[in-house]
This record gives C-alpha cells, structure tokens and sequence, in this order.
C-alpha cells in the first residue's frame, strides 16, 4: 500500500536582515549566496512556530486532527534543553495526547529523521496518521562568521496512506563519525564550528553522497529521471556542490532553493525547501531529498507527486511577506546585548 | 512583576494555549476566559468547554510605548519597541485583552480581523509562559 504526505504547509516568520547590514557591522558577510535571511520575532520561538505550521497543514488536510497517532519534532534550537518539547505543540494544535510523539534535536539532519520516523509509523500502522514538524532558528556568537547564514523557518507534513499528494518511493540513510564542525559542547548555547573547511567539506560530500546513491541503486534511478532535488542548505553554494557531484543540475536544484532569501534553517532547511518543491511540483514529477547534519549523517528520500492539491500558503507567499529590520535591531531581537 | 506561580498558569493552559472557552448550561452564553460563575446570568456554575475559533476583530486598542509596559514585558518593548495591546471581540461573543503581534504597530485599526495563535508571552521561573496573541487575519 502506498504511502506519502497527504498535506504540508510552510512558515516563515516575517522579519528580515539583508546582507548589506552585515557587511556594514561587520566588514564582511560570509554566507555564500544568501541575500538576506529571515528573523524569528521576540515573541516567537521554535515551539510557537511549530505549532502554527502544524495547525495550516493540519487544516490542509480531508482528515481531522484527534486522528493524528504519531507526531514528531525537529529542532537544533530548542528553548529547553531538558524537557518534552512535542507535547507543548501536540495539546496547543489539538492533537491526541496518546499519539506518540518524539523530539528530534541534535543536528541539522532531524527534520529528515522525524520524517522517517514518521513514515516507518504509517508503515507499521496503515490506518495511522502521523504529523511532522521542522522548526528552527540556530544561533551562534555574534563574533563567529558562522553566525551570518543562520535564518528561521518550519515546514509541517501529514503522512499517512490516505489523500497522498506525494508518493514516498524509498528511503536510504548513511551515518559516520566526524568532529569539529558545527557542534555544540555541553552547557554552550552556542554552536561551534573550527572552520576546517574542505575537510567539513569530505564529510558533508561522503554522509550525502552515500545516503543518496543507495537509494537511487535501490530505485534503480538516474539523477536526471527526477524534476527536483532538494539538498540541505546551510547556504546557497553548498546544495549546488553536492547536486553536481550526484550528477544533478543547477535547474533540478532551482524549485527548492530558499536559502537565497531565508538563509540557513537548520534541521527545518530540507523540510521547508521540500515545501517549496512540491508548491510548484506537477502530477508526475520526482523529488530527490537529500538532508546532512553534522557529526555526521544525512537522509535521502524519494518522492512521486501524485495529486496538484497544494499547500494553503505557498513558501513564495510565505517569503514575500517581510519586514526589514537593522543590525542593531537584529542583536536586540536575538538577545545578543546583555 | 505580577507573580503568577507555575501551578496557577499552568491551570489557566487550556485557555491559553487553546482558546477553550466555556458556555453555560443555563443561559448558554460563552464566558472566555473562563469564570467560576456565568458572568451573563450571574446564577448558573454550570459549564461545558468549548472550542473557540480564535477569530475574532479588534474592539478597540492602545500602543504600548517605553515606560508604559508592565515590568514583564519591559524587555520586550525595548527589544522590539512599541507594542499593542487589543480588546477582541470574538466572533463567539467575548471580548477578551491580548497583543496583536506581526504588525506594524501603525497598521491596526479598530475592525480589523484577528485571529489567534500560540507565542510566548513572558518568561518567569525560568520558564517560558506560553500564551496567545493576535495576528492579522
């Protein structure tokens, strides 16, 4: 029996910083290809934001919420670090307290390990609904450059094996141990990252190649057999690096490219820019999706868009509306003046 | 700061984070928030829960500007400057006090439709107190 997303829904908070403004605090911007990204507002953290982009693709969807038996939350950026974080949106959406639910939050990859979580649940449970959300918004010091990309954003999917929009065809997965990039030691709120870069480099272009290839021998699949590929983003260079040397294009990589204007979203990258593929996806079409986090690991995974059914709210409309806020404001928004 | 303990918010969640409200078995008037008698028919404690909309239009509202924020939402103004606070009406009858973020403060207007959703309201205890607040929509 088939099974796939049944609906999905994107959103990005409004406040923007171009990086025209860091170029002026700073001297530099060192993000490569991100023009501007998106601001969380003060008020607003990766729970709250879950748990409005849970309710839209909720509401997207023919089913109703108290069927909902799975959920699962990604996040490198929660508010706790010890303390459920799921069941805070789980009970503010309306979801059944006896869904399973699970907290997804040690590296970038965790929107892509929610997703599998919560497709192996509708493979053992066909009658099951599961719903899983991305929400992120990293933060690192101010002094380190690898601060500069960080965004915001959260994407939410319904999966379950009825009113599919997208066909999941398979999944492959490859882990290994790496160090040094983008970490976070105990009791820093911060992360770190040693800027070792082509060796950061080896493992992101091992983890998701790996990940990748297995699953297109699985599938039997050539890279150009697919309309879209969607590949983690902690900028807009790095997603173009690992199509090329997969054998995907820069055009099956266009769809889904959303760090140009929202910057690095964390583990919430892969789920939104997958948003983003299928808000323009036709009947037919094949998503390739590729996610990394450090440490390392990275996910792959196969879709078939089966219905043009869309999301409420499409990423575009998500990203066009946007308030411009200066560095000052940024710094104060983040906590960043103490 | 006005001190609400960990046990009295987190009896208060439903409405918060839910917008549960509660409509009275006698004259069948919806109380939001909550009351412990109908503030309608001032007789009856009898209530089921309901589930509001979280729609609703601003009754009316002031801007909240520095000096003017109550010490829990002192940082919040100096972070993100002026704020406003709304009376809703909502589309089930209660008219009910909250922010409306997402806005610029200058763009509301008394009408203008709102409608619920969960942010963080302050942080006491070390522990975040979730809540809603008003967006446009």
């Amino acid at each position: 029996m088939a099974i796939g997303i049944s609906g999905y829904s994107a959103y990005i908070p409004r406040l923007r910083i171009k990086k025209e403004d860091y170029a002026k605090a700073w001297g530099s911007f060192s993000a490569a290809g991100v023009a501007e990204k998106s601001v969380m507002g003060f008020d607003e953290d990766v729970l709250t934001a879950a748990a409005k982009v849970s309710k839209r693709a909720l509401e997207s969807v023919p089913m109703a919420p108290d069927k909902v038996t799975r959920f699962a939350f990604a996040s490198t950026s929660p508010p706790y670090f010890e303390k459920l974080l799921s069941g805070t949106v789980l009970y503010s959406v309306g979801m059944p307290n006896s869904a399973f639910s699970s907290d997804h939050t040690t590296s970038t990859r965790a929107g892509t390990e929610a997703m599998i979580a919560g497709f192996e649940h509708i493979s053992a449970n066909q009658t099951g609904m599961a719903v899983v959300v991305a929400a992120d918004a990293p933060s690192a010091s101010m002094w380190d450059s690898v601060e500069h990309a960080l965004g915001a954003g959260a994407a939410a999917f319904v999966l379950s094996a009825d009113n599919l929009v997208a066909e999941l065809e398979g999944h492959a997965s490859y882990a290994s141990e790496y160090f040094g990039e983008r970490f976070r030691p105990r009791g820093n709120p911060y992360l770190h990252d040693l800027n070792v870069k082509k060796y950061a480099e080896g493992s992101l272009i091992t983890n998701t190649t790996r990940a990748a290839n297995a699953l297109l021998k699985s599938l039997n699949r050539k890279p150009e057999e697919y309309q879209h590929v969607v590949i983690q983003q902690p900028d807009a260079r790095v997603p173009t690096t690992v199509a090329s040397r997969l054998g995907f294009t820069d055009a099956q990589l266009a769809s889904s490219l959303v760090s140009k204007s929202l910057g690095d979203l964390g583990a919430a990258s892969v789920p939104v820019a997958l948003a983003a593929a299928l808000d323009v996806a036709k009947v037919g079409d094949q998503i390739m999706v590729i996610s990394y986090g450090s440490g390392a690991g990275s996910d792959a995974l196969s879709f078939k868009v089966v219905s043009d059914r869309k999301a409420p709210v499409k990423v575009q409309a998500e990203m066009d509306r946007k308030e411009y806020i200066d560095y000052v404001k940024y710094l104060k928004i983040k906590g960043a003046i103490v | 700061m006005a001190h609400v303990s960990v046990p009295m918010y987190w009896r208060t969640i439903p409405q918060r984070y839910k917008m549960i409200g509660q409509k009275c078995k006698k004259c069948g008037a919806i109380n939001f928030p909550p009351k412990g008698v109908c503030k309608y028919c001032q007789t009856s404690s009898e209530f089921e829960e309901i589930q509001l909309s979280g729609r609703g239009k601003v009754h009316t509202f002031v801007l909240i500007s520095a000096g003017g924020a109550p010490p829990e939402f002192a940082e919040q103004e100096k972070a993100g400057g002026q704020y406003p606070v709304a009376i809703v009406q909502l589309e089930e009858g209660p008219k009910v006090i909250g922010q409306i973020a997402d806005v610029d403060p200058k763009e509301v207007k008394i009408d203008m439709p709102v409608k619920a959703e969960l942010r963080k309201i302050y942080t006491e205890e070390e522990v975040i107190r979730y809540g809603f607040k008003f967006v446009p929509g």
